[in-house]
C-alpha cells in the first residue's frame, strides 16, 4: 500500500525502512516461536505415546462399584423370576400367578404383560440362552417360552416393544412331581432334569429348533442315595451335578441314558457348616458354594491322568452368611448378597472381591444380573423392584491375574498362562503376563549372547586398530546392514535358516565350535607370521580370514553328520528328546537368537564403536609411551574409559532384542510357553500385540491387557534407552574435560 | 581388510606377542559379521532372480513308493541329499538302494497341474528315477487359476457357439504355433478390455451410485424443508445411473463370452489328457526349446511382468505392483509430514535452544522416540489416530456413512502420520549433523551485514544443510519402506481392492487400506496356504525390497560423503 505521505516524496525512506525492518522483526518472532514449539513437539509426541497408552489402560484397573439406582413401583404380585433384557432396557417379571410383566427400566412404565393362565411355582432361564424360560406350573407342566424385542420408531422416538412367545410349541411337557428342575440346550439337545426326594428325572429331546414343536424324546429316571435339594445340567450334556441336604455333591455322567452312574462325590466343606448358595458358573465347568459362616469356595472339574474329579480351586472369606449367589450371564464372575444385607461382586479367576456395598439384602431376594453385567435387578417385595448400577467393566484384570500364578478352571494346579481367546463363548481368558514376559526375556538373552560378542570385538578392532581408510568403508557397511529390514531377516530366519538347523543340527552346533576355533587359530598363525610377509599378502588379514569362516563352516556341515553318528546316534534331535530329555521346535530360541542378533549388531556396533573412538589421543600415546603393548593399552586404558560407553550399547542392544517384532513373529512358533529350552520357541509381548490387536474388539479387556503390554514395552526400553542416552552424554562430557 | 594396524601405534620391537592374538580375533569378528550379511544379501540375489529365469522342463519315469511306475512333467526346483538313516526315518525303503550307498540323492519336482495332480511338489529318489529326458515338446502354460500346466500341446480346438462342447475345428502341427500366438494375444486384449471396462466405467458408476445413497442418507439425517424435492431428484440420478449400469453389463457380459470359445488339448504327466480353457491361459512357453537369448528375453519380461502385474490366486503369482505403489505413495506422504517436524526440531536444537535441562530432557525423547519399539508406535497409531483421531472425524465429517468407519478404520494416512512419528528422529540426527557441519563464520557474517535470525537461517543456514536434510529424509524413507510391523496394525492389508490413487474424486484417497512390499513377504511367506509354491516369488519380493532400501541407503551416503568433501573446502 502505498500512502499519501510516500506519494508526495517528501519524508525520508525511514519510514518505510521502518516498516520493513517492523516486519523483518516481526518475521524474526514468528520463526522463532514456530520453531521453539516446533522443537517441542517432539517431547510432546514421547509424553502424548506415554499418557495415551497409560490413559487407555488405566480403565482396565479402576475400581468397580455398586450403585443403588432406583426403584420401580410395580403391581404387587410376587416374583419366581425376574431378569432383564440384552439390551439392558426392558425389566421382566414372572410371577407365581402366572403373569409374565414387561417394564421400562428406568421409568416403570409397564410395556406388555402376558397371563400364563395357571399359577407358577419355579421359573428358570433356559441354559445357556439368555432369553428362553422353562416354567413350571403347579400342575407340574414346563412351560418353555422366549422373549423378544423389537426396536420400533415411532416419528423420531426410539421404542422396545416386548413379545412373549413359546419356545417351543404350544404344548407344555407334563413332568412328574418336581420339588426342583434344570433346562440345557446345548447342540441342538435339550435336556431337562427334574427331581423329587431322591429321584432323578431326565428328559432329552434331539434336533431341537427354535419355534417348533419338541420330537425327538428320550427319558430316564434315576434313584440317588439320597434327597436331591439341587440339580444342575453339566455342560455338552455329559453330566449333572446333584447337590444333596447334607453338603454332599455328586457328579452323575448322564451321556448315556442307559448307563447312569456317579463319577465323582465329595463333601463341600466341613460337616459343622451348612452350604446356603451354590451355582455353576458359565460354561458350567464350575460351582461356586457359599455356607452360612460366610465363605466362598469355587469347585471346578478337573480331568488329568487321576480321572475325573471336583477340585476346590480357590475361596474368598465373607463376613456374614451368603444367602444369594448369582452367576454373571457372560462372564465367569458372581454375585453374593450376605446376612448383614451387603452386596458383593467377585471375579474368582482374578482372585478378588472387586466391589462390596452396603445395602439391605439381608434375606434371599429373587434377582438378576443383566446380560451385560451393568445392572441388578432385585425384587424384594411384591410391589417394587430395585435396581443396582453395576460398573464391573474388566474384572478379568488384577495384579494377580497378570502377574501370578492362577488357578483356571479345568486345570489340576495354579499355572502362569496366556489364552486370550478362543471360538468358544464360556471360555475363561488367562491373562498372566509372565509368560510373554519370560518370552522376551528370553528371545532378547540369545539373542545378546550371538550379538554383544561380535558387535563388541568388531567395534574394538574397527575403532581401535583399523586404517582410517578402511573404517570409511565398514561404517557404511555396517549402516546397511542397520537398515536391512527385520521382515527379509525374519523370513531368512522363519523359511531359510529354521530348515535348515532342523535337519542339519549337528552341523550347526558344529560350526559353533569350528567357527570360533578357526578365527583363533588364523589370528595365532597371523600373528605368528612376520609383519614383513604380511605386508606382502595382498589384502591382509582378509585374505585369511575370510576363507576361513568358509572352509571352516562347509567343514563342519561336512562333520556334522559324522560327529552326529558317533555322538547321538546318528539322530541329534532324537538323542536331544530321549537323552536330554529337550524337546525340539521348528522355529526355536537358537534360530530367533541367529538372527536377531544379526539385527542388533549393528546399533550395538555404531555406539561401542563411537565411544572407542572417541578416546583421546593423549592417554592412548602416553599408555603407548610408557611401553604397553597395544592390547595392554587398549584393555587396560581405551576400554576403561570407553566402557560407559560400551555399556551404553549394550543397553541400546537391550531395548533394540526387547521390542523387536517381525523377526520374532516369523522365526518363532509365537506358542506362549515357559521353557529355557534354546530348541523351544516362544511368545513375546511384541508379537503378541502383532498377532492378537488386529482382532481384538475396540476397548474390551482384552484390547486394555494388550495396550498395557505396549506401555511395559515402552517403559522397559525408555528406562534402557534413557540410561544409555544419560550415561553416553556424561561420557562426552568426560572426553570433552580430558 | 588392511593388514597394518593403526598407524598411530607403537608396537613393541619383537614382533612375536601373544597378546596381538586378541587383536586379530576381535577382527575375525568384524570379518564374520559382514560375511554373514553378505552371504544374506547373495542368497536373497541368487533366489529372487533364479525365480525368473525360465526353468527346463523335464519328463522322468521313476517307481513310486508301491513299485508302479510314474511319469511326471515338471521343474526340478530343488535337489537334496539325506543320509542313510535319515532315508530310512524319512520312511524310504533302503532295499532299493545300492548297498555302499551312504548318501541318498533326491530331487523336489514341481509337477504344475494343481488341481488333477496334486500335490504340485513331490520328493523323487535319484536311484528310483528310470528315465529323464527334456523333450523339447514340452509346454508350460501359465493360467488365470490354479498355477502352472505343464504338458504336450495336442491340438487347440475351436467350439461351436450353438451347441455347446462340440468342436468347430481343430488346428494341430505346424499351424498350432502361429494359431495359437495370435488367439492368445486376441484374448489378452479382450481380457485388458474388460479390465479396464471393470476398474473404469463401471466402478465410477457404481462409486456414484454409493455417493448418491450416502447423500440421502444425509438428507433423511438432516431432515430438511424441501428434503422430498431433493429426494426425488436424488432417485432420478439414481435411475439414470442404474440404467447406464445396466448397459455396461451388457457390453461386459459381450466380452465375457467372446473370451470363450477355443480350448487346447493337452496330453499331461502319465499320458492323461486334459483340456484347458484358452479362456483361463495367460501365456504358453517351451522353455527347452529357448535358447540363451530367448531366456534372456523371457527373463527380463517375467521381471517387467513382476513389476507391473497385480498378485494373481492370494498373492502367490503374478506380479507385486499394487505393493510397489502402496509403499511408495505411504513413504511420500510420510516424507511430506515428516520433514518439516524433523528439520524445525534439528533448528531449534542447534540454532535456537540455549544449553539446559530442557535440550537435555530434548534429546533423551529424541533418543528414546528412536528406540521405542516400533510395535509401540503401531499399538499408539491405532488407539490415538485410528480410533481417536478417525473416529471424531467420522462423527464430524462423515456421519452419512456411519457405523461403516471412513477414516475410523485402519488407512494410509494413519498408516503415514505413524511411520512419521517413528522415523522423526532419523531426520533430526541428520539434519543436526547438517547444521553442525556449517561454520560459525558464515552465521556470523549473515548477522554480521544486518540480516536477522530468521534471516540467516533461512536464507543461509538451510539452504547450506539441505543436502544434509535430503540425506536425513532419503534415510528416513529407506527406514519406513522397511518397515512392517506398526503397519500390520494401522493400514496394511494383504490384496487391497483399489490403489489409494485413481481417476475418482478425490483422487487420492487417504483413508484406502494398501499393500505394502515388507508385508508382502510376511504375508504371502507366512499366511498363505501354499508356502512351497509362493516361496519363489517371496524371495524376488525380499529381494526387491532390499534393493530399494540398499540403494536409498546408498544414495544417502554418497551424498553426506559429498557433503564432508564440500565443508571440508570451508575449514
Amino acid at each position: 500500500m502505498v500512502t499519501p505521505a510516500e506519494q508526495k516524496g517528501v519524508i525520508p525512506h525511514t519510514l518505510s525502512a521502518d516498516r520493513s525492518a517492523r516486519k523483518r522483526a516481526l518475521l524474526d518472532q514468528a520463526v522463532r516461536y514456530l520453531v521453539t514449539t516446533g522443537g517441542i513437539t517432539v517431547l510432546a509426541a514421547v509424553v502424548l505415546i506415554f499418557v495415551y497408552l497409560l490413559w487407555t489402560v488405566a480403565p482396565a484397573f479402576a475400581p468397580a462399584s455398586i450403585t443403588p439406582s432406583h426403584q420401580l413401583s410395580v403391581l404387587p404380585r410376587s416374583a419366581a423370576l425376574v431378569d432383564i433384557s440384552e439390551s439392558g432396557e426392558v425389566a421382566l417379571r414372572i410371577s407365581t400367578d402366572g403373569v409374565i410383566e414387561f417394564y421400562e427400566v428406568q421409568q416403570g412404565t409397564p410395556l406388555a404383560a402376558y397371563d400364563l393362565g395357571v399359577p407358577i411355582s419355579k421359573a428358570q432361564r433356559v441354559y445357556p440362552t439368555l432369553n428362553r424360560y422353562a416354567l413350571l406350573d403347579t400342575t407340574n407342566r414346563l412351560w418353555l417360552v422366549q422373549t423378544d424385542f423389537e426396536v420400533v420408531f415411532e416419528g423420531n422416538v426410539r421404542k422396545v416393544v416386548p413379545r412373549l412367545e413359546p419356545a417351543f410349541g404350544q404344548q407344555p411337557i407334563a413332568l412328574g412331581a418336581t420339588a426342583a428342575f434344570d433346562a440345557h440346550l446345548a447342540n441342538d439337545t435339550l435336556t431337562i432334569a427334574s427331581v423329587d426326594g431322591a429321584r432323578l428325572s431326565l428328559l432329552r429331546y434331539t434336533n431341537v429348533e427354535a419355534g417348533f414343536p419338541l420330537l425327538d424324546a428320550s427319558e430316564t429316571s434315576y434313584l440317588h442315595e439320597s434327597p436331591i435339594a439341587h440339580a444342575y445340567l453339566g455342560p455338552r450334556n455329559e453330566w449333572i451335578f446333584l447337590q444333596s441336604e447334607n453338603n454332599s455333591l455328586h457328579v452323575v455322567g448322564i451321556r448315556d441314558f442307559t448307563h447312569i452312574e456317579t463319577i465323582f462325590q465329595t463333601q463341600l466343606g466341613a460337616p459343622e457348616r451348612r452350604v446356603t448358595a451354590l451355582t455353576p458358573l458359565l460354561g458350567r465347568q464350575s460351582i461356586m458354594v457359599a455356607d452360612d459362616r460366610g465363605s466362598l469356595a469355587q469347585w471346578s472339574v478337573v480331568r488329568d491322568s487321576l480321572g475325573f474329579r471336583l477340585q476346590p480351586i480357590r475361596s474368598f472369606e465373607l463376613q456374614h452368611g451368603v444367602h444369594t449367589l448369582l452367576a454373571e450371564p457372560r462372564r465367569k464372575g458372581v454375585f453374593a448378597a450376605t446376612g448383614d444385607g451387603h452386596l458383593h461382586l467377585l471375579y474368582p479367576a482374578a482372585g478378588n472381591i472387586v466391589a462390596e456395598q452396603a445395602a439391605t439384602m439381608t434375606s434371599p431376594v429373587v434377582s438378576a444380573i443383566s446380560p451385560r453385567a451393568d445392572l441388578l435387578l432385585a425384587s424384594p417385595a411384591a410391589d417394587r423392584l430395585t435396581l443396582y448400577q453395576l460398573h464391573n467393566e474388566h474384572p478379568e484384570l488384577s495384579f494377580s491375574a497378570l502377574w501370578r500364578q492362577v488357578w483356571y478352571e479345568g486345570y489340576a494346579a495354579p499355572v502362569y498362562s496366556w489364552q486370550s481367546s478362543s471360538a468358544d463363548n464360556d471360555f475363561e481368558p488367562k491373562f498372566s503376563l509372565v509368560p510373554l514376559l519370560f518370552g522376551t526375556l528370553k528371545a532378547a538373552f540369545y539373542a545378546l549372547l550371538f550379538a554383544l560378542p561380535l558387535a563388541i570385538m568388531g567395534a574394538i578392532y574397527t575403532a581401535y586398530f583399523m586404517a582410517p581408510e578402511l573404517r570409511a568403508w565398514i561404517k557404511p557397511g555396517i549402516e546397511i546392514m542397520a537398515a536391512l529390514p527385520t521382515v527379509i531377516l525374519g523370513f531368512i530366519g522363519g523359511l531359510w535358516l529354521a530348515p535348515i538347523i532342523e535337519s542339519e543340527l549337528a552341523s550347526v552346533l558344529t560350526a559353533f565350535i569350528a567357527v570360533p576355533l578357526a578365527l583363533l587359530s588364523v589370528a595365532v598363525a597371523w600373528s605368528a607370521t612376520p609383519p614383513s610377509i604380511r605386508r606382502r599378502v595382498p589384502g591382509g588379514f582378509a585374505l585369511v580370514v575370510i576363507p576361513a569362516i568358509i572352509v571352516s563352516v562347509s567343514l563342519s556341515f561336512q562333520l556334522g553328520p559324522v560327529f552326529e553318528n558317533l555322538f547321538f546316534f546318528g539322530d541329534s534331535r532324537a538323542w536331544l528328546r530321549e537323552v536330554a530329555g529337550l524337546d525340539y521346535a521348528q522355529r526355536n530360541a537358537l534360530v530367533v537368537g541367529m538372527v536377531m542378533g544379526l539385527a542388533v549388531i549393528p546399533p550395538i556396533f555404531s555406539i561401542a564403536e563411537d565411544a572407542i573412538h572417541g578416546v583421546p589421543q593423549h592417554l592412548i600415546n602416553g599408555s603407548l609411551a610408557l611401553g604397553a603393548t597395544p592390547w595392554q593399552t587398549l584393555t587396560q586404558v581405551v576400554l576403561l574409559t570407553a566402557g560407559p560407553g560400551i555399556f551404553a550399547a549394550v543397553m541400546v542392544g537391550v531395548g533394540r532384542a526387547v521390542g523387536e517384532t517381525m523377526i520374532v513373529l516369523m522365526a518363532t512358533g509365537n506358542t506362549p510357553i515357559m521353557d529355557i529350552n534354546i530348541f523351544e520357541g516362544m511368545r513375546t509381548f511384541a508379537a503378541n500385540i502383532a498377532v492378537e490387536l488386529p482382532e481384538t474388539e475396540v476397548d474390551s479387556s482384552h484390547y486394555r491387557i494388550l495396550f498395557l503390554t505396549a506401555l511395559v514395552l515402552f517403559v522397559i526400553t525408555f528406562a534402557f534407552n534413557t540410561m544409555a542416552e544419560i550415561v553416553r552424554e556424561r561420557l562426552r562430557s568426560h572426553y570433552g574435560r580430558l | 581388510m588392511q593388514a597394518t594396524p593403526t598407524t598411530n601405534l607403537r608396537r613393541p620391537n619383537h614382533w612375536f606377542d601373544a597378546n596381538e592374538i586378541w587383536v586379530w580375533l576381535n577382527a575375525g569378528a568384524l570379518a564374520l559379521s559382514v560375511c554373514t550379511v553378505a552371504f544374506i544379501l547373495l542368497l536373497i540375489a541368487f533366489n529372487g532372480l533364479t525365480h525368473f529365469w525360465p526353468q527346463p522342463l523335464y519328463e522322468i519315469t521313476y517307481r513310486d513308493a508301491d513299485d508302479r511306475s510314474v511319469t511326471l512333467i515338471g521343474q526340478r526346483v530343488e535337489t537334496d541329499t539325506l543320509s542313510r538313516t535319515q532315508f530310512t526315518e524319512a520312511g524310504g525303503d533302503a532295499s532299493r538302494l545300492p548297498e555302499n550307498a551312504n548318501q541318498v540323492e533326491r530331487w523336489l519336482f514341481k509337477t504344475g497341474n494343481r488341481r488333477l495332480n496334486p500335490p504340485d511338489f513331490r520328493w523323487v529318489y535319484r536311484h528310483d528315477i528310470i528315465t529323464q529326458a527334456q523333450p523339447e515338446t514340452l509346454t508350460s502354460i501359465e493360467r488365470v487359476e490354479w498355477g502352472y500346466a505343464f504338458g504336450r500341446i495336442e491340438a487347440l480346438r475351436f467350439l461351436s457357439n450353438e451347441t455347446p462342447g462340440a468342436p468347430l475345428s481343430a488346428v494341430t502341427g505346424a499351424e498350432l504355433q502361429p494359431v495359437l500366438q495370435s488367439t492368445l494375444q486376441r484374448l489378452n486384449d479382450t481380457r485388458d478390455a474388460i479390465a479396464t471396462l471393470e476398474s473404469g466405467t463401471i466402478k465410477q458408476i457404481s462409486s456414484e451410485l454409493q455417493a448418491l445413497r450416502l447423500q440421502q442418507r444425509a438428507m433423511q439425517l438432516s431432515a430438511s424443508a424441501d428434503a422430498t424435492n431433493r429426494q426425488a431428484q436424488l432417485r432420478a440420478e439414481e435411475q439414470i445411473l442404474l440404467q447406464t449400469y445396466a448397459e455396461q453389463e451388457t457390453i461386459l457380459s459381450g466380452l465375457l463370452s467372446s473370451l470363450a470359445g477355443s480350448e487346447l488339448l493337452v496330453q499331461i504327466q502319465n499320458g492323461q489328457q486334459h483340456t484347458i480353457d484358452l479362456a483361463d491361459t495367460l501365456r504358453v512357453s517351451y522353455p527347452n526349446r529357448m535358447g540363451f537369448v530367448d531366456k534372456a528375453v523371457q527373463f527380463t519380461s517375467n521381471i517387467w511382468r513382476f513389476l507391473s502385474e497385480d498378485p494373481r490366486e492370494a498373492n502367490t503369482e503374478g506380479g507385486v505392483f499394487p505393493a510397489i505403489f502402496g509403499t511408495v505413495l505411504m513413504v511420500l506422504l510420510m516424507s511430506v509430514v515428516v520433514t518439516p517436524i524433523g528439520v524445525i526440531t534439528a533448528v531449534y536444537l542447534h540454532e535456537y535452544a540455549t544449553r539446559g535441562p530442557l535440550i537435555r530432557v530434548l534429546r533423551i525423547a529424541i533418543s528414546n522416540l528412536a528406540g521405542v519399539p516400533s510395535i509401540v508406535y503401531g499399538v499408539f497409531g491405532l488407539g490415538f489416530f485410528v480410533y481417536f483421531l478417525g473416529g471424531n472425524i467420522d462423527q464430524l465429517f462423515y456421519q452419512a456413512a456411519l457405523p461403516a468407519p471412513t477414516f475410523g478404520t485402519p488407512g494410509l494416512f494413519w498408516a503415514s502420520l505413524t511411520l512419521a512419528l517413528l522415523t522423526v528422529p532419523v531426520v533430526i540426527v541428520s539434519t543436526e549433523e547438517g547444521l553442525a557441519r556449517i561454520p560459525m563464520a558464515l552465521r556470523e557474517g549473515s548477522l554480521a551485514l544486518g540480516a536477522t535470525r530468521a534471516e540467516t537461517l533461512l536464507q543461509v543456514v538451510l539452504p547450506m544443510a539441505s543436502p544434509a536434510i535430503l540425506t536425513g529424509v532419503i534415510l528416513a524413507v529407506a527406514r519406513a519402506a522397511g518397515e512392517v510391523a506398526p503397519l500390520m496394525l494401522v493400514g496394511v492389508v494383504k490384496l487391497a481392492p483399489a490403489l489409494p490413487i485413481d481417476g475418482e474424486f478425490p483422487f487420492l484417497h487417504l483413508d484406502r487400506k494398501f499393500m505394502h512390499l515388507g508385508f508382502h513377504i510376511y504375508d504371502v511367506g507366512f499366511q498363505s496356504p501354499n508356502v512351497e509354491a509362493a516361496r519363489p516369488l517371496v524371495y524376488a519380493t525380499a529381494l526387491l525390497l532390499i534393493t530399494i532400501i540398499v540403494s536409498l541407503n546408498l544414495a544417502a551416503i554418497t551424498l553426506r560423503h559429498r557433503l564432508e568433501q564440500r565443508y571440508r573446502s570451508f575449514e
